[in-house]
């Protein structure tokens, strides 16, 4: 869908806006509607040259009401967390910001988690980190651990089913 | 002066970046930094921003709240780390209602104290703001005399609402320290652009194109190696050249220093302990 049919095919102002708008000020963030289209956010975007991602057409698509559709798009995955445009919006705006809440949005509703997030987020909730110490190999394939380097061993959560249970209750939660 | 500080290290330095760990752990002490280890630390959160921001957020303030129990200021090498570390102190001071719901959770499920009062440093503004390049320049007995180019890594610099440690759009402390240490360095074009590690948990390609892309623009400039701030970027940065050489056609040989390595190597460190046979990259054709 091109962003001149979004202008004309607008919906009504409906809860889950009111809720963006909600969330985003808990995060100290502008509501998008202040947003006037300039580009500015798109012209710098970090995955917009390999993977087509306009962040003022997703503010355009949140603006315009057209929320389901852009929470199940795969286009917000390709966000790479940058900050550009939150860094160079002239509004103050933060396109990312309004992309990581969709993104929860469609994690919470069920949705599957793309790429290795099923990993990242299994191993947080079962040592507290996305991923275990290994032994790494140098140029001339011999493996060092952080033993082997006079490393320390690295801190974990002591409490780790005090650990589990508030990320687990979290989850659940609306921000 | 000894500064003591809490030291994080995070998921991706502890886990496999070993040679950011140690450079550091061999440099600051030499520099007047006391690095005190932490041990009920966890995953800062960041990778999480898009799974759930309310995880992030928890995850970032206990990490916090485990330093405040030391009563020490935090030192925060990681890029991502430090940005999630900081945001959420911000967001927690100005939401009242985000704080409540935090700090309940972490008191009754973890017994932990949050209080959101210290400072929160990264490597950069460690070394440039609370050491000092004078102080560094004094140590120098070894100059690099390289053409190094700089990379910040996006979360180093971005956003600046929340306060980082350097300019978003002009920074140029690295610059100032990687002089001072004896090397030669200028701004190019693409300085700013992202190494792509985000996306590796998504679009493994995209990711290693920009990988690619970056390196290769630092070896058209004319430079000799490439230092970086941020163990997430010199997973791909340093580990991965040929692969991000393969996607984009090109063959990749830039050596790439952890910035810690190249204060270490300036101050007559000795090089076994600043990690230096675990780059994968060709270093040793500078060293």
């Amino acid at each position: 869908m091109g962003l001149t049919d979004l202008f004309n095919m607008s919906k009504p102002e409906g809860d889950k806006q009111k809720e963006l708008i909600r969330q985003l000020a808990v995060l100290g963030v502008k509501n998008p509607s202040l947003c006037f289209q300039c580009a500015k956010c798109t012209s710098g975007c970090e995955a917009m040259k390999l993977l087509e991602l306009q962040p003022h057409s997703v503010m355009a698509s949140v603006k315009t009401g057209f929320l389901d559709e852009m929470m199940n798009s795969d286009v917000i995955w390709a966000c790479v967390g940058c900050f550009k445009c939150k860094e160079r919006c002239p509004q103050e705006m933060s396109p990312v910001d309004v992309m990581f809440i969709l993104k929860n949005w469609y994690v919470m509703s069920g949705g599957s988690l793309p790429g290795d997030y099923q990993n990242l987020l299994q191993g947080i909730l079962s040592t507290g980190y996305i991923q275990e110490p290994v032994e790494v190999l140098d140029k001339d394939n011999k493996g060092w651990s952080r033993e082997k380097l006079g490393l320390p061993k690295r801190g974990h959560p002591k409490n780790i089913n005090g650990f589990m249970s508030a990320l687990s209750q979290l989850a659940a939660e609306k921000l | 002066m000894i500064r003591k500080l809490g030291f994080y290290p995070g998921c991706v330095m502890s886990a496999e970046q070993y040679a950011y760990e140690m450079s550091i752990r061999e440099v600051l002490p030499d520099l007047g930094v006391e690095l005190v280890d932490l041990e009920n630390t966890s995953c800062c959160g960041a990778p999480l921003r898009s799974v759930n921001l309310l995880m992030q957020m928890y995850l970032s303030a206990r990490n916090i709240a485990v330093c405040e129990e030391k009563g020490l200021d935090m030192f925060v090498p990681c890029a991502l780390g430090h940005l999630s570390l900081v945001e959420t102190k911000n967001r927690l001071n100005n939401s009242k209602e985000l704080r409540e719901k935090i700090v309940k959770k972490l008191k009754e499920n973890e017994g932990l104290e949050y209080r959101g009062d210290l400072e929160i440093y990264h490597t950069v503004d460690l070394l440039h703001d609370v050491i000092g390049v004078e102080r560094i320049k004094e140590k120098v007995s070894n100059p690099v005399k390289w053409k190094i180019a700089c990379h910040y890594g996006c979360h180093t610099i971005r956003y600046t609402e929340a306060g980082r440690p350097d300019a978003a759009e002009h920074p140029s402390k690295m610059e100032e320290i990687i002089k001072a240490i004896g090397g030669e360095t200028w701004n190019y074009s693409e300085k700013l652009n992202c190494c792509g590690a985000p996306l590796m948990v998504t679009h493994k390609e995209a990711a290693l194109t920009k990988t690619g892309e970056k390196l290769k623009a630092v070896k058209d400039r004319g430079f000799d190696a490439l230092a970086i701030v941020c163990p997430y970027g010199g997973r791909l940065l340093d580990g991965k050249q040929e692969k991000a050489g393969s996607t984009i056609g090109e063959k990749l040989d830039v050596p790439v220093f952890y910035l810690t390595q190249l204060v270490g190597l300036a101050v007559g460190r000795n090089p076994d302990r600043l990690g230096l046979n675990l780059n994968l990259s060709p270093v040793d054709r500078l060293i």
